[in-house]
Parts: C-alpha cells; structure tokens; sequence
C-alpha cells in the first residue's frame, strides 16, 4: 500500500506521467469534441452553398447532431470482409488515427500553458509522423481484399508521395527567416519582428495550402475515395465504428494541416498590439492567444471547406501533373529565389541581422525599410519570376497528353473489305 | 500532331491570377445568404401550394342548412376513369313547404370513394353540378392501414386526421 502511494506521489511519476496524462486527455476530449462539430460544420458549410438549410431537426440548428451521428457509429455492425486480412484490417484505422492525434502535441495552441510540449524538431516531426498516417490508408486498402479499395490506396500512396515533397519544400522558404524547427520558435520569430510570414512568402503559403487539401484527401484532391468511380475507395469495406476512426483521422490532418499553415505563416496565437497584456494579465493573455490562434484555424478550415464544395473534382493526370510539373518546380524556384533575396538583403544591403535568443538565433528585420524590402521582393519579383518558371517548363506539357493523343488518326484504310471481298 | 495551346496575353494573365477559380469560389460564397436558401422546413412550416393543385377529395355541405350538396345524381361515379367512386342513394318521402304536399326525392344514402386509386384528374368535380365533390390543396394522404384508403362519407366531409406539427 505505502509502495503504490510512493509510486503514486513520487515527483518522477508527477511530472512525467500524471501531468501529461491530465493534459493528453483534456486535449483528446477538446480535440474530439471539436472534430465531431468539424463535420456538423461541414455538412452546414455543403448546405448553405447548395441553398440548402443542413442539418436542423436535432437540438437547436442541429447542434446535437454530431452526438446523434456518433451514436448511430456505435451501433452500427461492425464488418470485415471474410477473405481479408483481419489483423491489419483492424489495426489500419488506428494506425490512421494515432498518427494524427499524435502530432497535435507540438502544436502550439496558444502561449504558455497552451502550448503543451515544444521540441527543437517540431514541423520535423510533424511532417514524418503525419505521412506515416497515409501507411494507414494503404494497409486499410490492402487488407479489405477488394478491387475499390485497393485502388483508392494506391492512389493515396500515389498522391500522398507526390504532395508530401512539395508540403515540406514549401516550408523550407518560411524556415529561412525563422532559422528553427521549432514551431513555438517559429511564432516568436513572427511576433518579435511584427510580421506574418505570408507577406514574406506568398507561394509558398499558396503552395503549401494546395498540398494541404490533398495531404488530407480533400475535394478537388479527393481521388482515393472518388465517390464516382470507387464507391468510397480506401474505406469501402470499412463500417461503424472502424469507418468512424478513417472519418476522425481526416478531420484531425484537416486541423492539423491549417494549424500549421497558421503557425508557419500567419503568426500563429500572435497578433498585433495583444502583446501589451503579456506583462500585466498573464492569464488573459494566454486565453486570448487561443482564441486568435482559434479563429486564425478556423478561417482557413472554412477556406478548405468553401475549396471541397466549388471545385470540381481532378483528373487521375492532371493530379500527377499539378503535383510534379507545378508545385515541386515552384518550391524550388521559391527557396532558390527567396534565397537570393535573403542574400542580397543581408550582404549588399545590410536590412537584417541574425540575433539569437531564446528560442535559438534567427533572422531579424529591424527596420520598416528591411520590410518594405523583403515583401516589395516578394510579390513583385518573387511571384511573377516563379510564375515565369514554371511557364517555361511546363510550355510544351501539353505535346504529351490524352488530347494530343486522341487527335491521332490511324491511315486511312482502302475501301474493299477484306472478309467478304470487294463491296 | 500537337495540341499547344495558345493564348493571348489577356487569358495568360487571368491564368496567372487565377482569376476563373476565384470567380467559381465568388459564385459560392454568395450563394450561402440566408435569403438565398429554398429549403422549406416541411412539417412544421406548410409550403406554398399552387392553386390548381388536386389533393385529397372532400364532399361540401350546404353552409346554411349543414346538409350534403350532393345530390345522389352518380355522375361523378360515371365520369371517373378509374370507377373508385361508389354512390349508393335511396328514395325517401319528404314535406315540401311550398305546397304542403309529400313528395319523393332521390337522397345520399353513402359515398366510397377510394383514394388508393384515385390520380387526381379531377373529372368528378367537373362534372359535379352543385359543387359537391371538389378536390382540395390537402396532400398528406398518407395513413397507416390499407383499408382507410377507401374514404367513407365522413372521411370525405372531415378530413383525415394527420398530426399536426408546430415551429
């Protein structure tokens, strides 16, 4: 009994287990939570484009309705397919979903206590343990032992390898500035020199927001779970409770993906003149970075939900082509031309200064002139020089196409038949 | 054997901007006003019905005397195309006021009419002559036993119960 109370109050336990456990399951429970009025605001984002009213019939404005549907998820029969492979058909969905959970504890939700743990390797991390998660998909296609789902999960790998490079060659401009992995790190970089990375990079954020829509299976990159031609695709087999877990891991990357996109270009839980309070109302401070960092997520959620229901959906081709003719052309032109910017600025004109501090040295734009400078460069040469780039490497893409290829015409055969003689 | 493209500068620079995908995401975003939505929410708000809709039939009575209009004359039975209506009279003797005298007229002795075969053309009210039979806006016909679709006299004077809903 004295043992377990020992183990129990023992400050080891205390700070390396009880602690984080407290906070892994209130953030698991705001995390859920959250996701399940994800999809309630899905579905209403769908309906009010559509001129359609959504969901209303369950509570107020349908508010209850994500308990509703959980419900129905847990009473729902839960199927596998009799020639699948039954361990890695159950172990594909939390494959999905513990990668996806896991990667919310660097986020940075806010200063001080939001912020739950803060590694040198943050957006490292991130970016390795979330495409790990597509491993998921591939296995739940695998072992479901099917034609539609096997397609889908080969599309998805597909997908996922051609987007992952251009994702993480997007954030490399960004981390020039920041000079850290370190997503707490990255934020502070953006509120000590009063700027979001967006105005300093505006194609690697456009870059990265695409990439982001097809990491996480979104319309118009929703090709392994095409509805039209593969019933569901990676999920087909998929029901109940298992299907709801695939349904949880793609709300989470959704999350996720925006969470980044904030931290890394638009300030993260930063925001102009909010610093004022950090000295004096600590408490305060920290709830309203959450908020901002809220709404920031939030904004850019509503934008990949406003993407999913205006866009039609891609062709197979023009995927592959938009993954690897465009967008890793354009973040390799983007380091490469940010760099060149960075250069010039620091040597020939002397606008920054690398300073180190808590989090690590970085770059340091003083003075409005050094701001003026870097964002003039990069939307009046930065942009137009990427867009000429990619124009000139992708001028004769189109020689090699279907609609090149349909305008072939066979010879023209002579006009006797073969079979029953002369007509 | 090449199938390049090309533009001029104008489309080059709306490409650039990207210009026809932002259009597309203008028309949705506009599209989500409140005042744009055309859901009506059914039960608990009726729709607006158009005027010459044929719904459920109802038998009027004389507003004055509370008395059937119908006249037991079968025209309605004849007239219809699928022979659903069933009009059953019977010749009674009344007093007529006006002379004093007993006489005898034809009267409504029980009216079918069977709503499960019924499509709603509407010949029976044409052809009614005192605007007995008339087909009304009503359209929640739906019931739970086979046999109330054969609607009786009252059926067809009172309506069919339906539960009614409220904001």
């Amino acid at each position: 009994m004295e043992l377990v109370e020992r183990i129990i109050s023992n400050p080891v336990m205390m700070e390396y287990v009880w602690k984080p456990l407290v906070v892994i399951l209130i953030l698991l429970f705001i995390v859920l939570t959250l996701v399940a009025y994800l999809v309630y605001a899905e579905r209403k984002v769908s309906a009010f484009i559509q001129a359609r009213l959504g969901p209303m019939r369950v509570g107020p404005y349908g508010l209850l309705q994500p308990l509703a549907d959980l419900i129905k998820l847990l009473l729902k029969e839960d199927l596998i397919p009799a020639e699948g492979d039954r361990a890695i058909f159950k172990f594909a969905p939390i494959m999905s979903v513990v990668c996806a959970l896991v990667v919310l504890a660097v986020i940075p939700f806010g200063w001080g206590v939001a912020t739950i743990t803060d590694i040198n390797i943050g957006l490292l991390f991130i970016l390795s343990v979330s495409s790990v998660g597509i491993l998921g998909i591939i296995l739940g296609g695998w072992a479901s032992n099917s034609k539609y789902p096997l397609l889908g999960a080969l599309r998805s790998s597909a997908q996922m390898v051609s987007y992952e490079v251009a994702m993480a060659l997007a954030l490399v401009g960004p981390l020039m500035f920041a000079k850290s992995l370190s997503m707490t790190a990255i934020v502070e970089a953006q509120r000590a020199d009063h700027i979001w990375y967006l105005l300093y990079q505006p194609v690697a954020f456009l870059i990265f927001l695409v990439a982001g829509v097809a990491e996480t299976n979104r319309t118009p990159f929703d090709l392994p779970e095409a509805e039209a031609e593969l019933v569901a695709g990676f999920h087909t087999e998929y029901s109940g409770f298992r299907w709801s877990l695939y349904f949880l891991a793609e709300y989470t990357n959704m999350l996720i993906s925006s969470a980044i996109a904030v931290t890394v270009f638009l300030g993260g839980w930063s925001f102009p003149l909010l610093d004022r309070l950090r000295p004096e109302h600590p408490g305060l401070f920290t709830l309203l970075s959450i908020l901002v960092f809220a709404v920031k997520v939030f904004v850019l959620i509503y934008i990949f939900m406003w993407f999913r229901w205006t866009f039609p959906r891609y062709r197979y081709d023009q995927l592959m082509d938009l993954g690897w003719k465009w967008m890793i052309p354009a973040t390799l032109a983007n380091i490469l031309i940010t760099g060149a910017i960075i250069m010039i600025g620091q040597e020939t004109l002397g606008l920054t200064k690398v300073t180190g501090g808590e989090y690590g040295e970085r770059l340091v734009v003083p003075g409005l002139a050094g701001k003026a400078y870097f964002i003039g460069m990069a939307w009046l040469v930065l942009v137009p020089l990427t867009w000429i780039i990619l124009a000139i490497i992708n001028r004769r893409s189109y020689d090699f196409n279907l609609r090149a290829q349909r305008q072939i015409r066979l010879p023209e055969r002579p006009a006797t038949d073969d079979v029953f003689g002369k007509v | 054997m090449v199938a390049h493209r090309r533009r001029n500068w104008k489309q080059a620079i709306s490409r650039f901007l990207l210009l026809d995908l932002i259009k597309g995401m203008i028309v949705t975003f506009k599209w989500q006003a409140p005042s744009k939505c055309y859901t009506v929410q059914y039960p608990k708000v009726r729709p607006r019905i158009g005027e010459r809709f044929r719904g459920a039939p109802r038998l009027n009575r004389d507003p004055e005397t509370g008395e059937s209009l119908c006249i037991a004359c079968n025209l309605c039975a004849v007239a219809c195309p699928e022979n659903l209506i069933t009009v059953t009279e019977e010749v009674r003797e009344y007093l007529d006021e006006a002379s004093g005298k007993v006489k005898k007229k034809r009267f409504l002795a029980d009216y079918l009419y069977d709503t499960s075969r019924c499509m709603f053309c509407g010949y029976c009210q044409d052809v009614c002559p005192t605007y007995a039979i008339e087909l009304t806006q009503e359209f929640e016909l739906a019931i739970y036993r086979r046999k109330d679709f054969a609607w009786t006299w009252e059926m067809l004077e009172n309506g069919i119960d339906q539960p009614v809903y409220t904001r």
